[in-house]
């Protein structure tokens, strides 16, 4: 009998690893009963711990309340500053053509749904989905960044009602970087099970005719198309050089996804714009099929 | 089966998947030590399981098993060298780890209190050494890189931190089960008399 399911669910298993398999559709199903169970549990979790924070953090927050009147001045002060600065930028912006780090990406925002369950069960599932008016082309993938567009992770499923999140130090993550610096060398990102435990991650590909600074700012290279380019990852920690072939390296992401709530999928307007004229041709033919009707 | 009996152990086992599954997923670091999580699904099944026998072991942990596949099933390298996400092994891993608890000396031991940590400890060990041999082979097998832990590493960052959630967490589990569990008196009376030695467990 357990030999039996057991074989059972070994297929279960190769038949849903399959690109397109049924079983993945059928595991969406669940969601219909487990989002909504998972969403109370969040929301009873949030009010208890809110609940408990307004009561232990009373004198923090009254204190904290009077440095921020004294912050808001200051910063009242300086938004006057930025909203001139601001529209000097604009003029020289249209003056001199230049372009926005992200100007080609649409960002849609969502809440962080569920985490990872134990150290191989580690992905996270955020409320972005097809519902939302995105979709996600086969052997695609979406940067998944933080308020300070970090790289936190990058879509890996789009659902009907959420997304999957591979995480920036799960071991099936890999990036290309580069330091951040003109010509800044090129280096590979990637997770790694040694160095999760601590937060890290492994930088290879590093030239041996090159010198990797202890330090130094790591952010997408845009090789391979999938990120663009100048999403900050993280710093350089330490680096070993014991081995000339083979330097690597380990980086300190600037995200933590497990602190956070909200995330940001960042999307480009060409897809979008493919969207839209997708959009736009399926309802033609049913507005001349309604024109024949009428 | 006594329909009573029937619908109470049905709502109760779907609460339980239900909340305990969201709860994990939700706040997984609520209780967590050393990079791991008490792993609360695990051991509702791996309780399930020892204590109500094989057949109700067997249906929450392939039902939990779903849901944690649902929620946070594992992506894995592929043999084409791209990251997809898997089905199934949520399921497999509790319906095996409902299959050993529900056959961990509950015959000699008659399901008995003390042996319950034991079945718990067993399980995670298991589940944990074989994890980490089958994913240090499947890397090998589809990554350049090295599975990178050494066993030393595995030992101290992985198994006993686990291992040591996954007792603590064992005592609330056991007087769930035992005083707001599924059967009256936390005790399944379709299991053999043999099994459950006149109720010795119940002694708490």
């Amino acid at each position: 009998m357990v030999a039996l399911v057991s074989l059972l669910l070994l297929a279960v298993i190769v038949i849903g690893a399959l690109p397109g398999s049924p079983l993945r559709k059928g595991l969406r199903s669940i969601g219909s009963v487990a989002s909504p169970a998972q969403r109370g549990v969040k929301f009873v979790g949030n009010k208890a711990s809110d609940f408990w924070a307004a009561v232990t953090d009373g004198m923090a927050i009254r204190e904290e309340n009077e440095e921020l009147h004294d912050e808001i001045a200051r910063l009242r002060y300086q938004l006057t500053q930025y909203e001139e600065a601001g529209i000097k930028y604009e003029e020289l912006r249209e003056a001199f053509h230049i372009r926005d780090t992200f100007s080609n990406y649409d960002i849609y925002g969502a809440s962080v749904l569920s985490r990872e369950a134990d150290e191989w069960f580690a992905v996270v599932r955020i409320g972005l989905g097809t519902t939302d008016g995105v979709s996600m082309p086969e052997g695609d993938s979406f940067a998944v960044v933080d308020v300070e567009t970090n790289l936190i992770g990058r879509v890996i499923e789009l659902e009907e009602n959420d997304s999957t999140v591979l995480p920036l130090l799960h071991e099936g993550f890999v990036v290309s970087g580069k330091v951040n610096e003109v010509n800044g060398i090129g280096v590979t990102v990637s997770g790694d099970a040694a160095l999760k435990a601590e937060g890290l991650c492994l930088v290879t590909g590093i030239s041996e005719n090159e010198i990797l600074e202890v330090g130094a700012e790591i952010v997408t290279s845009g090789d391979g198309g999938l990120f663009p380019q100048g999403i900050p990852i993280g710093v350089i920690e330490s680096v070993d050089y014991s081995n000339p072939i083979a330097i690597t390296a380990t980086l300190r992401p600037y995200a933590d996804i497990s602190s956070l709530n909200d995330v940001f999928v960042m999307i480009p307007y060409s897809l979008i714009d493919e969207w839209e004229e997708e959009a736009e041709e399926s309802d033609v033919p049913s507005s001349a099929e309604e024109t024949e009707q009428g | 089966m006594d329909r009573k009996v029937l619908i109470r152990k049905v709502i109760v086992y779907a609460v339980y998947i239900l909340l305990l599954t969201s709860f994990q997923v939700t706040f997984p670091r609520a209780i967590s030590f050393r990079g791991q999580i008490a792993d609360l699904m695990f051991v509702f099944v791996v309780m399930t399981g020892y204590f109500f026998g094989f057949a109700d072991g067997a249906v929450v942990g392939l039902i939990t098993g779903l849901f944690r596949d649902y929620f946070a099933g594992p992506a894995f390298i592929g043999l084409d060298g791209k990251t997809a996400r898997t089905v199934g092994i949520g399921m497999l891993v509790l319906f095996l780890a409902a299959a050993v608890s529900s056959s961990f000396f509950t015959r000699r031991m008659h399901r008995n209190l003390t042996f319950a940590f034991l079945a718990t400890a067993a399980c995670t060990l298991i589940y944990k050494i074989s994890g980490h041999i089958i994913a240090s082979l499947w890397t090998s097998a589809t990554s350049s890189n090295s599975y990178g832990l050494s066993i030393g590493t595995i030992i101290t960052d992985s198994i006993l931190p686990q291992l040591m959630l996954n007792l603590i967490i064992t005592v609330p589990m056991i007087f769930l089960l035992r005083f707001a569990g599924p059967y009256k008196k936390g005790v399944n009376p379709y299991l053999d008399k043999e099994e459950i030695g006149g109720n010795t467990w119940l002694t708490i």
